[in-house]
């Protein structure tokens, strides 16, 4: 019996050490900021961030999401950058479109030199796009949409697009710019993961990367062409609680969820930036396997029947913003505010349902046709939305509607996506503040070689009216035109509803300007982090 | 049948820890029975505000989605028990059968399946259970099955040794001698003997088949729908920041609680029923008490 008690009274201490472990971390002691160094041309020595394996850094070997692609962009420069307003010249000193968007020349800057210290040639940036036409990048934007790329001047390139239009500056812009002397030899570029293929001319070079850890480690390239770096080091650190090692000082930045803003709000050695809606979540209809899903009163009805604001208030904790049916989200610069909206109304989602031929009920208060089909369905999603999907068969129920959930990996559900292996299914990924020729990639059937989660095409979609006005706002030069074009996009698209944004996550990102205040958003991301030109000087330099 | 008084005597012959054992899984059971009539709110619709503490409507609080804890607890006290017996019902029925045919018929059969024994049992088990549940995909037979196929090799040790023994006592030479079969043997000599072994491992299992259904779940292996103890677990751990707020209190706290009581439980009523089927144990414990 003693040794009962002594085993007890073991156990008591150690319950009562954890529960005074955990809140005494309130009081836990900031780790002493770094002061910048004396004598080195850079502000902050290290900046740490989370990590986790998100591919290879070459313009083809990473995975298709953010974390893994503005990797890359640290390596490599593309001719125009992004900051918080704009594109703005980047290898390109300035650009000029001709033609109604059918020729665009580009003039480049001189004295620009790979990592490997070779320079870089106007013979590079035609071999980039030519390849990324034929072999397109991970992210991809111009695929075979380039007619020719000449040479017309010493640093003068003309690119000539087969679709004219004003978003190919973006395309274009956004492209990669490769070494020809290292990738002219490669013929399949996603299995290319020599050292040599993470050789660009960007601000940082790739010094460790381990995929088992999740580690990436970024040094300061000394010959850059650029604005200075101010950064010597970024390193990518494995984190299981990114709060927590944010609060250690392992890491400089983490994400915060609202529950915890208290903790860091009156506090001046915090600053919480709160990031723009361009990251959001959708539900995915596959109208080509799953026949119901083919008629618009049943899209219409789940929308209806599900509530966004309880979904912001549950899943995000209020930081998002309830998703709007014409897609693009307000934040977007091209938001129209007057879609088609469904807030939640159960006797409309109910009076739909009947219309489309579900008018009947089973012995469980499903809804079924005359041939007896019940209405249910299995939505896949990554173990990260399960709850999300709770939420939602609890809401369609009550208008009849079934859902299974049926739970993958992250990798497994975006792959399934792609392959269209689903009947509905929710998938998260940035670039909802991008231009919005994505509605066509989305929608217009526009999507046949990338591998980006946004870019899964919708199976059994096909609206004529919204593919001439697709084509209409990619051709149309004028800005005020091309915004009522989309105006109309978002119109139909809030009708048809061919997906269904639920939410654009505003989440908060805290760190320590202490330590480091460089951080800026691109204006059509969501991540601070994800910005070149977080660790880079504001003026470039000449 | 048993009289009541028979119960009590039974009852009795458990020590202290077996008796507080007995109770709460006695309690655990009614749980599970009567989930629906002990708890008000619904164990799967929202029923209240998100993350609210204890409180007179919600006795244990809500989670982010605002389902009722209590109701929670109780109906997933119906998973951990369907996960715990079955998976010692299957792992100790195939393993009993298994160690039963390798000691009977000995020889190859009896080498075959040992070298198999020893290979499952030098595997981790829990790094080739998630790569099992992960490839079978989630759900609630997947994961009996996965974790039968990895609990069956004790029972099978266990029982191939007692038989080993058994066969060769002189009743049952006598018997084989006199035209036994091997089923009349098997029913009347070996299945009585070995019953009370394969038992006391069946009890193990079960604590250790909810305690690895937990760890599953936990991981995010489980039935994302199935509503046991570790997926509440996991739901809660996965809440983003949630030991710097109150919530882990109350949404973390229950459910840990629950899989802590009814394991040592369990652990305790098997340590009981182990003294029982090998009386030795006890004449050893006497003598250790007399000393």
């Amino acid at each position: 019996m003693n040794k009962v008690k002594i085993l007890g009274s073991i156990f008591l201490i150690m319950l009562i050490s954890f529960i005074f472990y955990v809140n005494s971390n309130k009081k836990r002691e900031e780790p002493e900021n770094r002061k910048p160094i004396i004598n080195s041309p850079f502000e902050v020595d290290t900046i740490r961030l989370p990590g986790g394996d998100w591919g290879y850094p070459s313009p083809y070997a990473h995975y298709p999401r953010g974390p893994g692609g503005f990797k890359m962009c640290l390596i490599f420069d593309s001719l125009l950058e992004r900051d918080e307003k704009g594109l703005i010249p980047w290898l390109a000193v300035n650009y000029e479109i001709q033609d109604n968007g059918k020729k665009f020349l580009f003039t480049l800057r001189d004295g620009v030199k790979w990592h490997n210290g070779k320079p870089l040639t106007m013979e590079d940036v035609k071999f980039s796009l030519l390849y990324a036409s034929k072999h397109p990048m991970t992210w991809s934007y111009i695929f075979n949409k380039i007619e020719t790329v000449e040479i017309t001047d010493k640093n003068k390139v003309l690119v000539i697009v087969t679709n004219p239009g004003p978003v190919m500056l973006y395309n274009l812009g956004r492209t990669r710019i490769i070494p020809r002397h290292i990738w002219e030899k490669v013929n399949v570029p996603k299995e290319f993961t020599a050292t040599e293929a993470v050789t660009g001319c960007g601000p940082y070079r790739l010094t460790e990367y381990s995929k088992e850890h999740g580690t990436y480690r970024f040094e300061a390239f000394k010959d850059y062409w650029g604005p200075a770096q101010r950064v010597k080091t970024l390193e990518f650190i494995p984190v299981s609680e990114s709060i927590l090692a944010f609060e250690k000082g392992e890491i400089d930045m983490s994400g915060l969820p609202t529950d915890i803003l208290p903790r860091f709000l009156n506090d001046t050695r915090y600053k919480i930036v709160k990031s723009p809606g361009f990251w959001g979540y959708r539900l995915l209809f596959n109208m080509g396997e799953t026949s119901s899903l083919k008629d618009k009163k049943v899209r219409q009805a789940i929308s209806y029947g599900i509530d966004l604001d309880e979904l912001v208030a549950k899943i995000a904790r209020g930081a998002a913003i309830p998703g709007s049916a014409g897609i693009l989200p307000p934040d977007h610069v091209m938001y129209n505010p007057f879609v088609m909206s469904y807030s939640r109304n159960l006797k409309i989602a109910k009076g739909l349902l009947s219309k489309a031929g579900y008018d009947l009920l089973n012995d469980k208060g499903l809804r079924k046709n005359k041939a007896g089909k019940v209405l249910s369905f299995q939505v896949l999603c990554s173990g990260r939305e399960v709850r999300m999907v709770q939420i939602l068969k609890e809401r369609l129920f009550e208008i009849g509607i079934n859902i299974n959930i049926q739970s993958v990996d992250g990798k497994t559900r975006d792959a399934r996506v792609r392959n269209h292996e689903y009947q509905m299914a929710i998938t998260g990924h940035g670039g909802w503040g991008a231009d919005p020729d994505y509605l066509k990639i989305r929608f217009g059937h526009d999507f046949s070689r990338s591998n980006s989660p946004s870019v899964s095409g919708l199976p059994g979609y096909n609206n004529d009216t919204l593919n001439l006005l697709f084509h209409q706002q990619h051709m149309e030069m004028n800005k005020e035109k091309r915004r009522k074009i989309v105006f109309r996009i978002q119109e139909m698209l809030a009708e048809d509803v061919p997906d269904l944004p639920l939410f654009y996550t505003t989440g908060f990102t805290v760190f320590r300007p202490e330590k480091y205040n460089g951080w800026e958003f691109m204006f059509d991301h969501h991540s601070l982090a994800h910005s070149k030109l977080s660790y880079l000087e504001k003026k470039i330099r000449k | 049948m048993m009289m009541p008084g028979k119960y009590l005597t039974f009852i009795n012959r458990f020590s202290k820890t077996g008796q507080t054992g007995l109770i709460i899984v006695g309690i655990v059971f009614f749980m599970a029975i009567f989930a629906p009539l002990i708890s008000v709110h619904s164990h799967k619709l929202s029923s209240g505000p998100p993350l609210s503490s204890p409180n007179g409507e919600h006795i244990l609080g809500t989670d982010e989605l605002g389902v009722d804890l209590w109701a929670q607890i109780c109906f997933g006290s119906r998973i951990s028990l369907v996960i715990g017996m079955g998976t010692a019902l299957l792992a100790g029925s195939c393993g009993g059968l298994i160690g039963v045919l390798a000691a009977y018929s000995g020889g190859m059969t009896d080498r075959i399946l040992m070298r198999i024994i020893d290979i499952i049992t030098v595997l981790p088990d829990l790094p080739v259970m998630i790569v099992l549940a992960a490839f079978f995909g989630p759900g609630l037979i997947n994961i009996i099955i996965v974790l039968s196929l990895f609990s069956w090799v004790a029972t099978a040790r266990i029982v191939r040794s007692q038989v080993l023994q058994l066969k060769e006592q002189l009743y049952i030479k006598s018997a084989e001698t006199y035209g036994a079969g091997t089923w009349y043997l098997m029913k009347r000599h070996f299945l009585p003997e070995i019953f009370p072994l394969v038992a006391v491992s069946m009890i193990r299992l079960t604590g250790k088949a909810i305690v690895a259904e937990a760890g599953l779940s936990f991981l995010g292996l489980g039935d994302p729908a199935s509503g046991s103890w570790g997926l509440i677990i996991h739901h809660a751990t996965s809440f983003t920041g949630i030991y710097y707020t109150n919530f882990w209190k109350w949404w973390l706290i229950a459910p840990w609680i629950a899989l802590t009581l009814m394991v040592s439980s369990l652990a305790f009523i098997s340590r009981d029923f182990e003294r029982f089927a090998d009386p030795r144990m006890d004449r050893r414990k006497n003598r250790y008490q007399k000393q």
